[in-house]
């Protein structure tokens, strides 16, 4: 699912010190961390990010709890950690479909979500009218239209495939094609939620190498990948780990890897015990 | 041979490969193991695989009923019959999509030929059989069918030509005899003519007669004849047509084609921007459906249910929670498809969002030799009566 900034909600803002980027600001009542000026900017930033829910019996469960993540602009990271610490909640939260709670959220515009399922993505028919179903709120000529399109299905290796049905497509090549409507949108930032789940290794393989490739042309383009398979590790610049609805770290590839890989060995030793 | 199939890991982070080999080499009714690769890195998880014939494996005491009773439960392909469990293999063995769809190779001249120009065509198709006489009609049925062989590739047209060519076939022969083949209980008013005095109708001299063929108490006559070939001309026209209509059109050019023709109506309030957003939808939605109806088939099939021993309250039971299982997954298929088009920057008024068609239609020498000729069999099937 594509997401553009467009218009927006209440608590999306266009950042007012940069037009290229949107806020999402938490409620007055929720301090505002100041970011640090001597880094350079980067693509996806999250300061403090909490977020509760209420229960009906009244109860607030905290389902993220003080997140802040750091994306370099021209990266690729990800997200990793096990079910239910919240790595899909805390990227809802920074694409804007959830307001936090608490904390600050800075994102380069145009951004771009890709779900999980793409056939709750893809809308229509076939796969050169659907990467252009997000064009439609954009007021483009034709041309501009079909060059993007072109672009974007090239970039995700698919650009044969752009007279075919939908429904003719494997579960990797559809998941393509949403990315190819997100890139058309020309976003900035990919927010990429678990798009390897349904897919064999091939598909997977397609899949991570069409991000890697669009995130590395330009140098425009970030991307968070939210992940559970570890092998995906070698294709980011970076990564961050979360637990219990907490970012525990983020770093480089290999400081994650040994991170985990630590984790994993106390984990053995545990039932060795 | 009903095969137990086991499957279990090993790590051979811990085990050395001699070790593992004499471990592999270890008898066992139950497991064969797969031989590891000698060059295979270290690191390497292997899959350990076997199958046992539960007759062989019976004899062996313990393990070997565990195996037998194991294999009873895989399932096996139907034999036969017509019961709920053949039903739902039936439908979770389909096809995909059976509704035609879009075959984008090999391209061929009706690839080429304008959306629009097909769109008149079919309406033609559909009007003819009914307006012209029986040699025109199963001469549009020849050219329908030629031209289907000619197009598509075989497997497509087989497929095709042979379900049309089979409901054509059982309107024509219920038509033809059912029509006018049981003689009417209701008595004519006017008396004989051996009554009145008058000379009979003389039989014909040319060889005409009414009644063309009997078969036991039903009669094949003219009538039946015409009203059969019209309808089943008319049937084979209408799907044979727009088969091939889809098969060599996009649905994007098809709704372009349809927005083209009803651009005028907005004129007069018709939403035509919802009307081609929702075909559109539509024709994407349909195989969501399919995929839908198979999946929810197959997961009932995957539950090995002994149907025999279910009373026919539960059965249906069990065919209306299936039902039920359809209409909820499709709706939550919806749901999260408006949410996706939501995200994707659609506000719920196709005026202010644009649906771009991007396959170029432009009208060439194909489409006005396409629109000649349809024009000259418009043209034979007005005249046809007066020729015959």
């Amino acid at each position: 699912m594509a997401h553009a900034f467009a218009g927006g909600t209440s608590a999306i803002c266009r950042c007012p010190h940069d037009p290229g980027r949107a806020a999402l600001v938490s409620r007055p009542r929720h301090r505002l961390r100041v970011l640090a000026s001597s880094l350079p900017t980067p693509a996806i930033e999250g300061q403090g990010v909490e977020l509760s829910v209420t229960t009906r019996r009244g109860r607030v469960l905290p389902v993220l709890k003080d997140c802040s993540l750091r994306v370099p602009p021209g990266q690729l990271w990800m997200l990793l950690g096990p079910n239910g610490c919240g790595k899909s909640t805390l990227l809802k939260v920074l694409a804007g479909f959830l307001n936090p709670s608490s904390g600050t959220v800075y994102i380069n515009r145009p951004c771009s979500y890709v779900f999980q399922n793409p056939d709750h993505q893809v809308v229509m028919p076939t796969v050169e009218s659907d990467v252009a179903f997000g064009l439609g709120k954009l007021n483009l000529s034709l041309d501009e239209v079909r060059s993007r399109v072109s672009q974007s299905l090239d970039a995700v290796g698919m650009l044969s495939y752009s007279q075919r049905p939908i429904q003719t497509l494997s579960g990797g090549q559809k998941q393509r094609v949403a990315i190819a409507g997100a890139l058309a949108e020309a976003s900035k930032v990919l927010l990429l939620d678990e798009l390897t789940t349904f897919l064999d290794e091939y598909d997977q393989m397609g899949v991570i190498k069409a991000v890697r490739k669009s995130v590395g042309a330009g140098g425009e383009v970030s991307a968070l990948w939210v992940t559970h398979r570890l092998e995906e590790l070698r294709y980011a610049d970076g990564a961050i780990y979360m637990e219990d609805g907490q970012t525990i770290i983020q770093g480089d590839v290999s400081t994650i890897s040994k991170f985990i890989k630590k984790k994993q060995a106390r984990y053995f030793g545990h039932f060795e015990l | 041979m009903a095969a137990a199939v086991h499957l279990r890991t090993i790590h051979s982070l811990s085990l050395p490969l001699p070790l593992l080999a004499a471990k592999a080499a270890t008898p066992n009714p139950g497991w064969l193991p797969l031989s590891a690769k000698p060059g295979a890195g270290r690191r390497r998880s292997l899959l350990v695989c076997a199958a046992s014939d539960p007759s062989k494996a019976a004899g062996k005491g313990e393990a070997g009923d565990a195996v037998a009773r194991w294999a009873a439960w895989i399932p096996r392909a139907a034999v036969g019959g017509a019961g709920p469990e053949q039903v739902l293999r039936l439908i979770s063995g389909a096809a995909a999509t059976p509704i035609c769809q879009f075959v984008d190779s090999p391209r061929t001249f009706l690839h080429a030929i304008d959306p629009r120009v097909k769109l008149v065509w079919l309406l033609a198709l559909v009007v003819l059989p009914a307006r012209s006489n029986i040699y025109l009609r199963f001469g549009l049925v020849a050219y329908l069918t030629l031209l289907s062989m000619w197009v598509l590739p075989n497997h497509v047209w087989k497929d095709q030509l042979g379900r049309v060519a089979l409901l054509s076939g059982i309107i024509f022969i219920m038509l033809g005899f059912g029509s006018d083949g049981a003689p009417s209980l209701v008595q004519t008013r006017t008396p004989p003519p051996s009554v009145i005095g008058l000379p009979n109708i003389p039989t014909s001299t040319n060889g005409y007669s009414y009644t063309i063929m009997k078969l036991g108490p039903l009669q094949f006559t003219r009538k039946g004849l015409s009203v059969a070939s019209t309808s089943a001309c008319l049937s084979f026209a209408i799907f044979q047509s727009a088969s091939l209509c889809l098969t060599t059109t996009t649905p994007e050019q098809l709704a372009s084609a349809l927005w083209w023709f009803m651009i005028p109506l907005k004129h007069i309030g018709v939403p035509v921007p919802e009307i081609i957003l929702t075909l559109l939808l539509s024709l994407r939605f349909i195989n969501l459906v399919f995929d839908e109806v198979r999946n929810s088939a197959l997961a009932i099939v995957a539950r090995r249910i002994n149907w025999e021993k279910l009373a026919t309250m539960e059965t249906i039971d069990i065919f209306f929670n299936y039902v039920r299982r359809i209409f909820k997954n499709i709706f939550d298929h919806a749901e999260q498809i408006s949410k996706a088009m939501i995200a994707r920057g659609f506000r719920g008024d196709p005026n202010n969002h644009k649906i771009y068609f991007l396959t170029e239609s432009s009208f060439g020498i194909v489409d006005v030799f396409s629109l000649l000729c349809l024009f000259a069999l418009v043209a034979l099937a007005s005249i046809s009566d007066k020729l015959v």
